[in-house]
Order: C-alpha cells, then sequence, then structure tokens
C-alpha cells in the first residue's frame, strides 16, 4: 500500500468537502431525516376529533359522552346539530369521528332494550381510521359495562387479558420507529456521499490523474472512500445521541455492539454507492439511482412498519437480500431488548453484515477499470 | 405573448430530449407511486403467533381459531414459556399467548380467569391492534349481555383501503419534489452551459422568459398528474373520485405553480446541478413534513401547527384528500383554493423577484 | 537506450477505428508532435500509449512491452500525461499551491530541497507565482492550462504525453511552456509528445505527424514536410478561379497558379490534403442583408472603461473606438481582462467605472440597452448553444426570440446554412458535431438578426485550421458586404493580420492600440504578429 499517496488522496478528499459545503449535507441530512421521520411518523393515534351529538341528554348518556373526555386519544366536543350537519363537518375534514347517542338511550337501558349507538368515521386514511374506530367501540363497552354495573347487571365468566408489552411498554412511537430510521439514514447518507465522490471525479475529468497515476484499483477506492467511512463514523454517534436525548429511547443493549454493527453497515451502505459511482457517469444520475435503491428497502424491509416476520414469499425473501433487515435486527436489539452477542442470531447477522462487505468490494474492485470507456 | 410560446416549446423540447430527465420523471409518476401505494401496509397482515397451551385444549383452540387470515398466520404452538419468549426475542413471533392450566376450568366454573398475552412492542401498531382483535374475540367468549348494540360506519374510502391513500401521499410528495427541482433546473442548466449570457442578451422581456420557463415545467408536471390518475390512482389502486376532476387539476395547477416559485428561489442561489439536487432537498424534506401527509396536523406540536399554515402543501394534500374520498363540494373547497393560491403568489412573487435580480 | 516503439496500434472505439494500424519509433530526448484536423485520431493514439485505453498492436517503451492498460500499470510511474480539455485534470475547490502539494504526494515525491527549487522554477515559468493561494476554479483557461502542464511536469516524467496543452494559452505563455518542455527533454532525456493546434508551435518539434481519418498521411521535420508542399505554395492571388485555399498571406493550390511561389507555413499542409481529398469547403458567398440599417461612423467608444474585483483591477480606464466597417483584435495575455471588457460591452457585467457609446447612444441603464440588443451579435467562448435542441431548432429559437417572421427566419437560415456550409447537419445535436461546425452554426445564431456590431471572444480557439480559414474569409465577406463592425479576441497570432487595428491588454491596462501596418512599422525586427506581441509582453515584464 502506498499510505503517503493515499494519505495525499484523502487530504484532497476532505478539502473539496469542506470548500463545496458538500459537509453540510454530510451531517445535516441525516439528523434532518432523523429529527423529521421521527417527529413525523405517528402510527399511534391521539388527539382524534369526535363530535358527539347527544339526543338523549341523561344521566347515562352525558356519562357515556364523558368517557371520551380528558383523555389522550380523542379531542371530544358536544354539539346539538343535525346528522347532516355533522356529517358536512367531518367532508371538510373538520371532525374525525361522529358518535350518536339515541334520544331513548337511557329509557332502553333502564328497561332492559338494547339501544343503538351510530359511530361514524372517517377513514380517508385507512389505518388512522380502523384505528380510531377501535378505540371508539373500546371506550364505549367499557362505559356501558360500568353503567351496566351500577344498574347491577352481574356479569361472570369474564377473560381478562394480561398484556405484557415487552421491549417498549409505554408502546412509544419513537421506540419503535427511530432506531429504524437509523438503519434507514445511514444506507441513504454514506451511500450518496461515496457514489459522488468517485462520479465528481468522472464528470469533471480529473479521474484521468487516477488513470495515469500508479495507484492501483483497491488502494484508489480505498483512498477515496475513506473519507465517506470517517465522516459518517461521526454520524453514528450524532444519530445516537439524537435518538437518546431527544426522543427518549431507552438504551439497553452493548453500545459496543452497536458501534460495531454500524461501523460495518456504513461500510455495505459506502460500497453500494462505490458499485454505483462506477457504473454511472453523472453525479446527478447517481443521485438518484442512490435514492431509488437505498429509499424503499431502506422502508419497506426495516422492519419499521412491517415486521419481517408478518411478509409473504416474495417480499420475505427480497427482504433477506437488502442489508437493512440484519442491521436493523442488531440495532432494535441494543436499543430495546439487550440480548446482545448471547443471542445466536445477532452473531450470524454480524457474520452477514461482514458477507456484504466482502462481496460488495470484492465486485467494485472488478467492476472498476483504470482506463477509458 | 409569441415569446412566451417560442420559451415554453423551446423548453418542453429540451426535457423530451435529455432521455434521463423523462426517464427520471415517468418513473416518479408511476413506478414510484405504484410501489409505494403497493408496498406500504401499515395495518397488520400475517401477524405471527404463538402460543403456549397449558390448559388442555377446548376453549383455547377455539380463541386461537379466531386468529385467521389475512390478519394473522395460523398460530404456532411452543412447549414452553420460554421457548416462546426467545421467538419473541429473535423477533420470529410477533404476539405471544400463554393459556394457564387452570384457564379451561375456571372458564367453566364461571370464575374470572386471565389470559396471559405477550406483545412484541417495537412493533407497536401491529401489537396494539392484535391486541384489540383479541379483545373483540374474546368478546364473543363472554356471553356478556351489554345492552347496546355499535352501529359503525366507515366514512369514505370505505373498503379501507391502504393502496389509494399511500399512492396519492406519494404522488402528491412527487408533485413537490418535481415543481421544485425541474423548474430550478431549467434555469440552472443555463448556467452550466453557459447559454446564460446569450439568454440575457436576447431583445426580450425577461420577465416573460422566467414566466414561460417555469409555466413549462408547471405544465410537465400536470401532465405527469394526470398520468398518474390514469394509470396508477384509477387504472391499477381503483381510487374513487368523489369530487370534481376538474377542481382537483385546477388546485394541482395553483400548487405546481407555487412550488414553481420555490424551484425559481432554488435556481437563483445554485450554481449547478448538484447544488440544486441539496437545496431541494433541505426544502422539501420540511414542507412534507408540515404538510400533514404523515402526521395529522392537529396531533403536532403547537409551533408546527402554526408553521403549518405557510406551508402550500397543507392546503393542497387537505384539499386533494377532501376531492377524492370525501367528495367535498366546490363550495367547501374554496378555503383550499384560496390557500394554495394566497401561498403560490407570495411564493412565486418572492422567487421571481430573486431570479430576475440575475437578469 | 530509451526509445518509444508503436506497432501496428489500432484503437477501435464505438465499432470505428478511431486510429488503424499507425506504428512509429520515438528516440530519447525526442520531441515529437501530432497534428491533424478534430477526430483524425491524435486523442485516440495519445490514450493508447499513456495506457488509458484498450488498443490493438503494441507499444514498447524502453524494453517494456504492453498490449493493454493493465500491461502498462509498469510504465505508469515514470509517465505524465495531460489529457484534452482545459482544466480537466484540475480540482476546482482546490489553491495552485494545493494541486502542486496533491501531485506530488501522488507520484511519492520526496519533499527535498531540490524538489522546492524545481517547483519554484515551474511556478515561475507558468507566471503561477503570484496566484499559488487562488482556487483552481477561479483561474482564466489560459492559466488553467498552464497549472495542469506544471502539474503534469512536476515528476519529471520520461515520458511526457500531453494532448493540446497550449489551447486558449496566450503566446508568451506558449514560449515559456515551450521553454520548460526543451529544458527537461535536454537534461532528462525525456520522450515528449505533444499535439497541438497551433503550427508555429509544430514547427519546433524534432518530428511532426499529420494524422487524417485515423491515419498518419505525412510525417517528418518540419523542413521536410513544408518542402514537400512548397510547390504547391504562392503568394497570395485573387485567382480564385482554380481549386484553391487562401490563408495567412499565401495561396496553396494543386493546380499551377499565375502567381510566384513563396515559402509555405506548415497550416498548409491541412490545406494541401483537404484539396488532395476534395474535402476544401464551399467558397464563402454572403448576400446583401436584407434590412437597411443606418450604421454611425462610430459604432462603439469607450471612456475610461473600468472594472473591479474587489481588489483586483480587471479592467483599468480602457479607452477604444469601433468605427463602421472595421475589424479589431483585441489581443492579450491570459487574463489580461479580454472577455471582461467584451462582457462590459455587452452589459453582462456591469461597468465600474467609465463611459460607454453604442451605435451613438450612451449607455446608462439596462432600459438603454433593451433596443441595442437587436443589433448586436455575440459569439461567447464556447459557443454557447442548446445541446438538447437541434442545429435548426436552435436557429429558429433565435429567430424567434428576435421576433423575425418564420419566413424571412427560414429563408435567412437556409441561405447561411449553405453559405457557411453546415446545410447537412441542420437536424443534428450541437455536442455530435465538430467544433468547426458549431462555430459556424453560433455565427449564423449571431447574424440572424442582421446586427451591425459583432462581438467575438476566441472564436477559434481548438477549432481546427481548415475551418479557421474558411471562418476568417466569412468575417471578411461579411465586412465587406454588410458594412459590420467586429470585434474579436484570439490567441493564434497570425489571426491578428487578418485585423484591421489591434489593442492589446496586459493586466486590464491598454498597451497598444494600432493598424497591423503601423505595429509592423514601429518594430522593424518583427517577422510575424508574434514577434510584436512578444515584444511588447516582454519589454515591461
Amino acid at each position: 500500500m502506498k499510505i503517503n499517496i493515499i494519505k495525499a488522496y484523502m487530504l484532497k478528499e476532505f478539502k473539496e468537502l469542506f470548500r463545496s459545503r458538500l459537509i453540510v449535507m454530510v451531517y445535516l441530512m441525516p439528523s434532518m431525516i432523523l429529527l423529521l421521520f421521527g417527529y413525523g411518523i405517528k402510527l399511534d393515534v391521539s388527539h382524534a376529533r369526535i363530535l358527539i351529538l347527544d339526543y338523549d341528554q341523561s344521566k347515562y348518556s352525558l356519562q357515556l359522552a364523558s368517557k371520551f373526555e380528558h383523555t389522550k386519544y380523542f379531542n371530544a366536543k358536544s354539539l346539538h346539530v343535525s346528522e347532516q350537519e355533522a356529517l358536512r363537518m367531518i367532508k371538510q375534514a373538520k371532525e374525525d369521528a361522529i358518535l350518536i347517542i339515541p334520544a331513548s338511550f337511557e329509557k332502553n337501558l333502564l328497561q332492559g332494550k338494547k339501544s343503538e349507538v351510530g359511530v361514524f368515521v372517517d377513514t380517508s386514511f385507512p389505518t388512522r381510521g380502523a384505528t380510531i374506530e377501535a378505540y371508539i367501540q373500546g371506550t364505549i363497552i367499557s362505559a356501558v359495562q360500568e353503567i351496566a354495573k351500577s344498574l347491577g347487571i352481574v356479569q361472570t365468566g369474564l377473560i381478562q387479558i394480561d398484556n405484557r408489552n415487552l421491549f417498549n411498554q409505554a408502546m412509544r412511537d419513537e421506540n419503535a420507529i427511530v432506531p429504524g430510521l437509523i438503519g434507514l439514514v445511514l444506507l441513504i447518507a454514506p451511500a450518496i456521499l461515496a457514489a459522488l465522490l468517485i462520479v465528481k471525479e468522472k464528470e469533471r475529468g480529473t479521474i484521468f490523474n487516477f488513470y495515469a497515476s500508479p495507484l492501483s484499483r483497491g488502494e484508489f477506492l480505498f483512498a477515496k472512500l475513506f473519507p465517506a467511512f470517517l465522516l459518517h463514523s461521526v454520524n453514528i454517534f450524532i444519530l445516537l445521541l439524537l435518538t437518546l436525548y431527544v426522543f427518549d429511547v431507552p438504551f439497553r443493549g452493548s453500545f459496543f455492539l452497536y458501534w460495531f454493527a454500524s461501523e460495518l453497515y456504513i461500510l455495505i451502505s459506502i460500497s453500494i454507492g462505490m458499485l454505483i459511482s462506477i457504473i454511472t457517469s453523472r453525479q446527478i444520475v447517481a443521485v438518484v439511482l442512490t435514492l431509488i435503491i437505498t429509499i424503499i428497502p431502506g422502508f419497506l424491509y426495516s422492519g419499521m412498519l412491517m415486521p419481517i416476520s408478518s411478509m409473504d414469499g416474495a417480499s420475505k425473501i427480497e427482504a433477506h437480500i437488502f442489508p437493512v433487515m440484519y442491521y436493523n435486527h442488531i440495532i432494535y436489539d441494543t436499543f430495546l431488548i439487550g440480548q446482545g452477542l448471547a443471542s445466536q442470531k445477532i452473531l450470524l447477522y454480524l457474520g452477514i453484515l461482514c458477507l456484504y462487505i466482502f462481496i460488495l468490494f470484492a465486485i467494485g474492485v472488478k467492476l472498476l477499470k483504470k482506463e477509458m470507456k | 405573448m409569441k415569446i412566451f410560446f417560442v420559451v415554453f416549446s423551446k423548453e418542453i423540447i429540451s426535457f423530451m430530449r435529455s432521455f434521463m430527465l423523462v426517464l427520471v420523471v415517468l418513473y416518479s409518476f408511476t413506478v414510484d407511486v405504484y410501489i409505494a401505494g403497493s408496498g406500504i401496509q401499515i395495518k397488520p397482515r400475517n401477524v405471527v403467533v404463538g402460543y403456549v397451551d397449558n390448559s388442555g385444549g377446548g376453549i383455547s383452540q377455539k380463541i386461537l381459531s379466531h386468529l385467521h387470515q389475512p390478519e394473522f398466520l395460523p398460530p404456532k404452538a411452543f412447549l414452553s414459556q420460554k421457548a416462546l419468549s426467545a421467538a419473541i426475542f429473535n423477533k420470529e413471533v410477533l404476539v405471544g399467548i400463554i393459556f394457564d392450566s387452570n384457564f379451561e376450568k375456571f372458564y367453566r366454573e364461571g370464575k374470572n380467569t386471565t389470559l396471559n398475552v405477550l406483545l412484541d412492542a417495537t412493533a407497536a401498531s401491529q401489537s396494539l391492534t392484535t391486541l384489540t382483535y383479541l379483545q373483540n374475540i374474546i368478546l364473543d367468549f363472554e356471553k356478556l349481555t351489554i345492552p347496546i348494540t355499535i352501529k359503525s360506519h366507515k366514512l369514505f374510502n370505505q373498503n379501507a383501503d391502504n393502496h389509494s391513500f399511500i399512492g396519492l401521499t406519494e404522488m402528491l410528495s412527487v408533485i413537490t419534489m418535481l415543481a421544485i427541482i425541474l423548474t430550478a433546473i431549467v434555469f440552472v442548466k443555463e448556467k452550466e452551459e453557459g447559454t446564460w449570457d446569450i439568454m440575457l442578451l436576447m431583445p426580450v422581456d425577461p420577465k416573460i422568459i422566467i414566466l414561460a420557463k417555469s409555466l413549462s415545467q408547471v405544465f410537465i408536471v400536470v401532465a405527469g398528474v394526470i398520468l398518474t390518475l390514469g394509470f396508477v390512482t384509477f387504472g391499477t389502486f381503483n381510487t374513487p373520485m368523489n369530487g370534481s376532476f376538474w377542481i382537483f387539476i385546477l388546485l394541482t395547477f395553483l400548487y405546481a405553480f407555487s412550488t414553481a416559485g420555490i424551484g425559481l428561489f432554488v435556481a437563483a442561489v445554485s450554481k449547478n446541478v448538484m447544488q440544486v439536487a441539496q437545496l431541494s432537498i433541505i426544502i422539501i424534506m420540511p414542507l412534507i413534513f408540515l404538510s400533514g401527509a404523515w402526521t395529522p396536523i392537529y396531533a403536532m406540536h403547537p409551533f408546527f401547527q402554526k408553521l403549518s399554515l405557510i406551508s402550500p402543501l397543507r392546503y393542497y394534500i387537505e384539499g386533494s384528500e377532501s376531492l377524492f374520498y370525501r367528495g367535498t363540494s366546490f363550495v367547501d373547497m374554496l378555503p383550499y383554493l384560496a390557500g394554495v393560491s394566497i401561498l403560490g403568489v407570495i411564493v412565486y412573487w418572492i422567487g421571481f423577484k430573486k431570479i430576475g435580480k440575475l437578469f | 537506450m530509451t526509445t518509444l516503439e508503436i506497432r501496428d496500434v489500432s484503437v477501435i472505439y464505438k465499432k470505428l477505428a478511431a486510429v488503424s494500424h499507425i506504428s512509429l519509433h520515438v528516440s530519447k530526448g525526442e520531441i515529437i508532435g501530432f497534428i491533424g484536423a478534430d477526430g483524425a485520431g491524435k486523442s485516440s493514439l495519445i490514450h493508447a500509449i499513456a495506457g488509458v485505453i484498450q488498443f490493438e498492436g503494441e507499444i514498447l517503451y524502453s524494453g517494456h512491452s504492453y498490449h493493454s492498460p493493465q500491461e502498462a500499470e509498469a510504465i505508469k510511474p515514470i509517465m505524465g500525461l495531460m489529457p484534452q480539455g482545459i482544466g480537466l485534470v484540475l480540482y476546482d475547490t482546490l489553491s495552485v499551491m494545493e494541486h502542486l502539494e496533491f501531485f506530488a504526494d501522488l507520484r511519492g515525491l520526496t519533499k527535498d530541497e531540490k524538489f522546492y527549487a524545481y517547483r519554484k522554477k515551474l511556478l515561475h515559468m507558468s507566471g503561477l507565482s503570484d496566484f499559488t493561494d487562488r482556487l483552481a476554479g477561479n483561474l482564466s483557461g489560459g492559466m488553467m492550462q498552464k497549472l495542469s502542464l506544471i502539474c503534469t511536469l512536476l515528476h519529471r516524467p520520461k515520458l511526457l504525453i500531453l494532448d493540446e496543452p497550449t489551447t486558449g494559452v496566450d503566446p508568451l505563455s506558449r514560449l515559456e511552456l515551450w521553454e520548460i518542455l526543451d529544458n527537461i527533454r535536454k537534461e532528462e532525456g525525456t520522450i515528449i509528445i505533444v499535439s497541438t493546434a497551433y503550427m508555429q508551435e509544430a514547427a519546433k518539434m524534432d518530428r511532426i505527424f499529420l494524422f487524417d481519418e485515423g491515419n498518419i498521411i505525412a510525417q517528418g521535420t518540419s523542413r521536410a514536410l513544408l518542402n514537400s508542399i512548397a510547390s504547391y505554395t504562392y503568394i497570395a492571388t485573387q485567382d480564385t478561379t482554380k481549386n484553391a485555399i487562401t490563408f495567412d498571406k499565401r495561396t496553396y493550390s494543386l493546380e499551377n497558379l499565375n502567381a510566384e511561389h513563396t515559402q509555405p507555413t506548415l497550416e498548409g499542409l491541412f490545406f494541401i490534403n483537404a484539396l488532395k481529398n476534395n474535402k476544401t469547403l464551399a467558397p464563402v458567398t454572403i448576400e446583401q442583408r436584407q434590412t437597411e440599417k443606418n450604421i454611425p461612423e462610430i459604432v462603439m467608444q469607450a471612456k475610461g472603461i473600468s472594472k473591479y474585483f474587489g481588489s483586483f483591477v480587471a479592467n483599468d480606464h480602457i479607452n477604444m473606438t469601433l468605427k463602421r466597417g472595421e475589424i479589431l483584435g483585441l489581443l492579450g495575455a491570459n487574463g489580461a481582462g479580454k472577455t471582461t471588457f467584451i462582457k462590459m460591452l455587452l452589459g453582462l457585467y456591469k461597468i465600474d467605472d467609465g463611459e460607454l457609446k453604442l451605435l451613438g447612444k450612451s449607455i446608462k441603464s439596462a432600459q438603454d440597452r433593451m433596443t441595442l440588443k437587436g443589433k448586436i451579435g455575440y459569439v461567447s467562448q464556447h459557443f454557447a448553444l442548446y445541446n438538447d435542441m437541434t442545429v435548426k431548432e436552435n436557429l429558429i429559437y433565435f429567430a424567434n426570440m428576435h421576433k423575425i417572421p418564420l419566413q424571412t427566419a427560414m429563408q435567412r437560415i437556409n441561405t447561411y446554412a449553405k453559405e457557411l456550409g453546415f446545410d447537412k447537419h441542420m437536424n443534428d445535436l450541437p455536442k455530435e458535431l465538430p467544433l468547426g461546425v458549431n462555430q459556424r452554426f453560433s455565427i449564423a445564431a449571431a447574424l440572424l438578426h442582421e446586427p451591425v456590431v459583432l462581438f467575438l471572444d476566441e472564436p477559434t480557439s481548438g477549432v481546427d485550421t481548415l475551418a479557421r480559414a474558411q471562418f476568417w474569409q466569412i468575417l471578411h465577406k461579411l465586412k465587406e458586404k454588410w458594412g459590420i463592425s467586429i470585434l474579436i479576441t484570439t490567441h493564434y497570432m497570425s489571426e491578428a493580420e487578418y485585423c484591421d487595428k489591434v489593442v492589446l491588454l496586459k493586466r486590464g491596462k491598454k498597451i497598444a492600440d494600432d493598424t497591423v501596418e503601423n505595429l509592423y512599422k514601429n518594430n522593424p525586427n518583427a517577422k510575424t504578429f508574434e514577434d510584436i506581441f512578444l515584444a511588447y509582453f516582454k519589454a515591461e515584464s
């Protein structure tokens, strides 16, 4: 290895990164994605706007309506309007749901007759709509059970569900999503940087300096990619700090496992960027291609929105092809689970990450030509 | 006016000739929207349930038989609680149910009994919904007499079709991205290729040049939207169109116009296409974040709620959703149209002034 | 014995032979030159020798034989390559000194006193000593070329390969670079291969190889080559009934002309070759302009015009006058402020100081220029054209922008296409065409609205000899038929002779402003215009 030449290339690379202000992107983009998506993706529903049309205005109907107040799940509002008007408010996206309590609610209840409670939910966004619907139903049932109890209707044969929420007691969205975002960010950002570093030289013509120099292909790749590796290694810590202190995600596993796995993972995404830069010749094409190749699997196969275990045949295979899944498994373990190296699966996945690096680099060195096309 | 069409058609020709760009635009408006719409499913599907049954079967198996596809895969039996938790720790199982040995006995005797459920709460959404499902199933077994019936109605998008919703959201993001980037590129390309000076020397009012160049890109974006609507939104996802198609096109045009204004601003401060790409990303991401595309505005931090008032995308997304699913009438659409128009004119005017300084 | 031997080398590019079956031999300390039109195969052979492209055949350097880029790796440490393209190998965000550091490290040089002395010498010779902190992106084109060259020389290569290293470089710097090359080949016995478009430079090489369509069609010393065409060379004559090309005071013809013979220049090689292959361009005929224009006697008058970039004075109180029907040549070293001056005239840069009158109108604001834009034509350094529109579409676009009715526009476009000889390229994209064609069609674009004054910024740099000869014919016809005034910058000193008047700029100041005849009179020792130029620039530096 020609250490001095590699050092010269790296020094030049750093100077260019700083002077072209690309460095801003290197540090701004990952944190920005983490913050925006971390705050932005809310799968849990809170503060759903529910309009209660209480046509009964009795003690029990008010008791039912009051169950929707003082909870983080609902912003309840009682109005005296017609059903039509209430529906129009949904159309104007001013309400998410309507609860209609019929006029004979209390009377029927006392007489032991069934009364019909109407619920209308805006399911334009189906997931949110379905969740809101389930919450409303749950709230009504528990309220009515309470009322029934106070009326002396005794229930027997109850099955109580004792659920333990492992890894994420409070069911916080942040805990579930932010670690997965690290896997997304560390896939995209290093890949783009690595792709740019080589394509830039091709587009500009400075690649001739490499063609005409005694530097070997491996050495050139090393010199070009090592700065990207170093710069993004800092991001590993920035992202960790943001996750821990901004999003309050617990950290239950080994710091060194997090660190080591992340460095391996950065090497993989850098190699992906390198392969893209070898086959493209324009910067803008390289960036677009990298985004297309990394974002979709970064989201879909991350286990963040959809657990890998729930995937179907084809997508399950695809998920196993991309490195995201393996890394995220380790990352979720370090944050939420904490099995660490005691788990065979984590050892296996670390091995798979190493294999990725080896294969991608081998392909890169093979494909890179030290000559003009 | 003639000059306007000359510049306009020149930009359209240039666009058609750059193969890569056409490809990227086509990809974004078709494949990208399709992948997003068909790929991302947040509601529970194929949830893997594991169980340990010490109760001897009977009720327990009846309960499990209610967990069926497509929401659940056939439950897997585990011999011990230890094996079950190991599987959950290795993320092979999402929900674990443990039937105690006296579960069946107590149930038959009419005593209160407990069902232990372990949830992998890293998949919070799926776990939570699974829990709700279980509660509903168990409700049936409780021989419970509730004195009410709940009549629930899903309004708009009744079959709860996630495809069309996420597809639509993705299309709106694509419009934002392309309207900014394409507009910026038509100007920056002249800077990069050195034709900028030539453009300045034409005996033509610069205002017409700026207007024609940016509107040509707005036109491309609107054409792309029609393409997506035809092939993906209506063609593949069968998204309903409950409102007026033409109001939507008008809304899209106004929105694309306002984002083109952002594009003008980006073009004014960028030297090359690379910088356009970087700057656009920095602008687009918060824009989408503040739009309510992912998280409803009212669930945001109050500060962000206020900030979202100045994001034209907010009005566009709310307006589009209303048109597609809620079938909102023209009169009720006016606030959205006004929001997009007013912000559009302001943003475009700022961008126009900014780039005008370079002429 | 250090020699370079090229045996039966062919380079296939896109299934076409860029060079086919070339063999040649170069000895230690020899400088050989490659000349030829655009796309004749010079660059391809250079890339093959440098081992950066796949080729067929064998190349032997000092006993080491290679057949592919992989095998050429062994000679890379002692080789230096400067590829074609202005500032191609430079990094915009690195300074001049940082480039030298980088290239020294890239070549693993030990930084001892000898290295620093050599570096200082190179910096001095390239005139970059005062600009060591300037970023490469802010250098002028000529300075970029010089920096690229000294970066290539830094490790004292034994095999130096330079592809058009002096395109866009001013005569003085070219002379200095030539001294550097001459020194290192004498001191180190370096083999140097240079391709060039400047024939004065080619004349200094030990041997010259003339390329045409991938073959070497003539080779030998400059003297031998000149002798070979002497019998076709006559003193310039107006006798155009015969198949002949006139350029630089000489007429070349294969047939006997009723004129005296004279000493040819190397440019003659191109003309004779073109005549032999019947590749001459149609004679230029420019028709009368269709619009009558009242042209004032004085087209442009600049009084004390200045431009400052921070503390740097790009133009220092320049006075200049351009009369009706006059061709004014604006000459000067790289970075002397020629382009800045033209851009101020056009309104692309703000005038910081001084007064400007264009076509009798005093220019104060952008509004003043609006009405004049229709009377000015401009061709920029890079022939800025829309690359994704065909030649025809480009021209129609420009015509429309000048509000010329379509029928008139089409008629003019077709006329120019025929007269300027690009009619068969009307439906091609500019980026696929040779520079010479692009240059002529840029001129057509600048002429569509029949301007009264043309500003041309280095319209001939990088354009091959034949196209340049044609280009000057066009300019003279325009002047004759249209009474057009032209302000032109160039680095070809032979072209200065075609101007009515020459202005020399040096470091932003005007140092000469006179007719060509008067300049010759004032410099009785000068044989060519290059001598005059050098006399002015060496005198005070």
